[in-house]
């Protein structure tokens, strides 16, 4: 018996680990925000996740009838007002996302504009559903181009708005997502849930770690079923992606995607997909679509890169070329075969 | 270390005949805990269906049907088979659903949103905690 014990011991302690209950996941989704929102939340029990996922439903919910441009809602009324060129009181809710969203495009030398709203409206991109074409007419393109709206037209004192542009109409469609998720892990920090993701249409904000290993990210193919990439993240950080792909319209044999470039009038051109690192979404979200608009020379998109402060870039262009930062060359785990040509761009 | 080691009893003077019956159980136990129960990292067995938010259905990825799902417009249509699911109609204008193609990766997932129907592949270690695009 005794010469038994370390062995019996061992047996015991082997046992225990492998009886050891692995920390729950708890993971739901919601059809919220005009797209679909995943919450993965880890060594999460199911009463609390769903208690945590109620929550940040609700919030989305309000977040979405709130930020609509065009619906009756505290933005709605704010693009009725701004034409006035008097002031108003702007609703408590909008006035951050102004605040936020105003130091964004001038860090992104205004390719990040969400004063644009009309142009965007003119394309089609304002509804829920894509546009079938055709392109607006040159003429009523050039006319809101030739008004110059920016979002330092806008003037706000306390909660007082006025715009000095009367073409100034104010659209979140590329920042709203991403303040959204920002907002989001605030709050699952304040519930106590510090390892989470929080997906909202495949653009994520990843908090802590999976327990033992950190979170494992698939980066879709723009162009063909299944991963293009693979990532690793853990502690605070947002992957965002724009894609030509996500919401567009063929006409004549041409494609128009949704993101718009302030400064022709038209869809941005030249990239497939821009895949943003940034610890914070809000400026992941801004930054794949300025650098979407900056095109695929190196030379345009890194300055607006490195003026937003963000981590890592990865831009797929129209012919299936890959060009990234160096910051991404160790973390980047290509899934396809061949391999695509890599080329990597200055350090940001 | 070593010292320690080599006066220590050879390990065969304190272990039983019913100590080594129990090691060889355990080893030979490996091999059908293996095949059993590691699936080739993450790869989908199952995918659930969800419609207007609720769970509407659960999915052998391996049973070869066409299914039709009632949304919120109209009928979604399903395929299933070889380990993979994809949208092949829906009544949505942009049509984004079926241009996502066929999942198979767990934790991969296609949304036709107009209908509010979605599907995603579930597996116990999922190769992919989320999905970027």
């Amino acid at each position: 018996m005794k010469r038994s014990l370390p062995l019996a011991a061992l047996l015991v302690v082997t046992l225990l680990t492998a009886c050891t209950p692995r920390p729950p996941v708890y993971q739901e989704q919601l059809l919220t925000f005009g797209t679909m929102v995943d919450v993965t939340l880890w060594n999460v029990d199911e009463v609390r996740g769903r208690q945590a996922v109620a929550t940040l439903a609700r919030d989305f919910e309000y977040m979405h009838d709130a930020w609509h441009a065009w619906h009756r809602g505290p933005l709605g009324r704010v693009n009725q007002l701004l034409p006035t060129g008097e002031f108003f009181s702007c609703p408590p809710s909008i006035v951050p996302l102004i605040r936020r969203s105003s130091e964004l495009s001038e860090a992104s030398g205004g390719l990040f504009n969400p004063a644009i709203g009309q142009l965007i409206r003119l394309w089609g991109f304002a509804s829920d559903e894509a546009p079938k074409g055709p392109p607006p007419v040159p003429e009523a393109i050039r006319a809101l181009l030739a008004q110059n709206p920016q979002m330092s037209d806008l003037q706000l004192d306390g909660i007082q708005l006025r715009s000095r542009n009367p073409a100034v109409r104010l659209d979140f469609g590329a920042f709203a997502k991403g303040y959204a998720i920002d907002r989001a892990i605030e709050q699952l920090r304040e519930l106590g849930i510090d390892n989470a993701i929080v997906n909202a249409g495949g653009d994520l904000r990843a908090i802590g770690r999976h327990g033992e290993r950190p979170w494992r990210i698939g980066i879709r193919h723009p162009r063909q079923p299944g991963m293009l990439a693979s990532v690793d993240v853990e502690g605070d950080e947002s992957v965002f992606t724009s894609g030509d792909y996500e919401r567009y319209f063929d006409y004549d044999g041409k494609r128009y995607q949704h993101i718009i470039d302030p400064r022709s009038g038209y869809p941005a051109e030249g990239l497939s997909s821009v895949t943003v690192f940034a610890p914070r979404a809000d400026v992941a979200d801004a930054a794949a679509t300025a650098i979407t608009v900056a095109g695929p020379d190196s030379a345009a998109w890194l300055p607006v890169a490195r003026a937003l402060g963000v981590t890592g870039v990865m831009l797929v262009d129209t012919e299936g070329r890959v060009q990234m930062t160096p910051s991404l060359r160790e973390r980047i785990y290509f899934d396809v075969e061949p391999r695509p040509d890599v080329r990597f761009s200055e350090p940001l | 270390m070593f010292a320690l080691v080599s006066r220590c009893k050879p390990m065969s003077h304190w272990l039983t005949k019913g100590d080594w019956l129990v090691l060889t159980a355990a080893l030979l136990l490996i091999p059908g805990l293996y095949a059993a129960y590691w699936h080739g990292g993450g790869q989908g067995l199952e995918a659930r269906v969800w419609v207007d938010g609720k769970p509407w259905a659960r999915l052998d990825l391996f049973h070869v049907q066409h299914l039709d799902v009632p949304g919120v417009l109209g009928v979604s249509h399903l395929e299933i088979g070889n380990g993979q699911v994809r949208f092949t109609d829906s009544p949505c204008l942009n049509r984004q659903c079926i241009h996502t193609g066929w999942l198979s990766e767990g934790g991969d997932v296609a949304a036709c949103l107009p209908n509010r129907v979605s599907v995603q592949i579930m597996a116990d270690d999922p190769r992919f905690d989320s999905i970027n695009f």
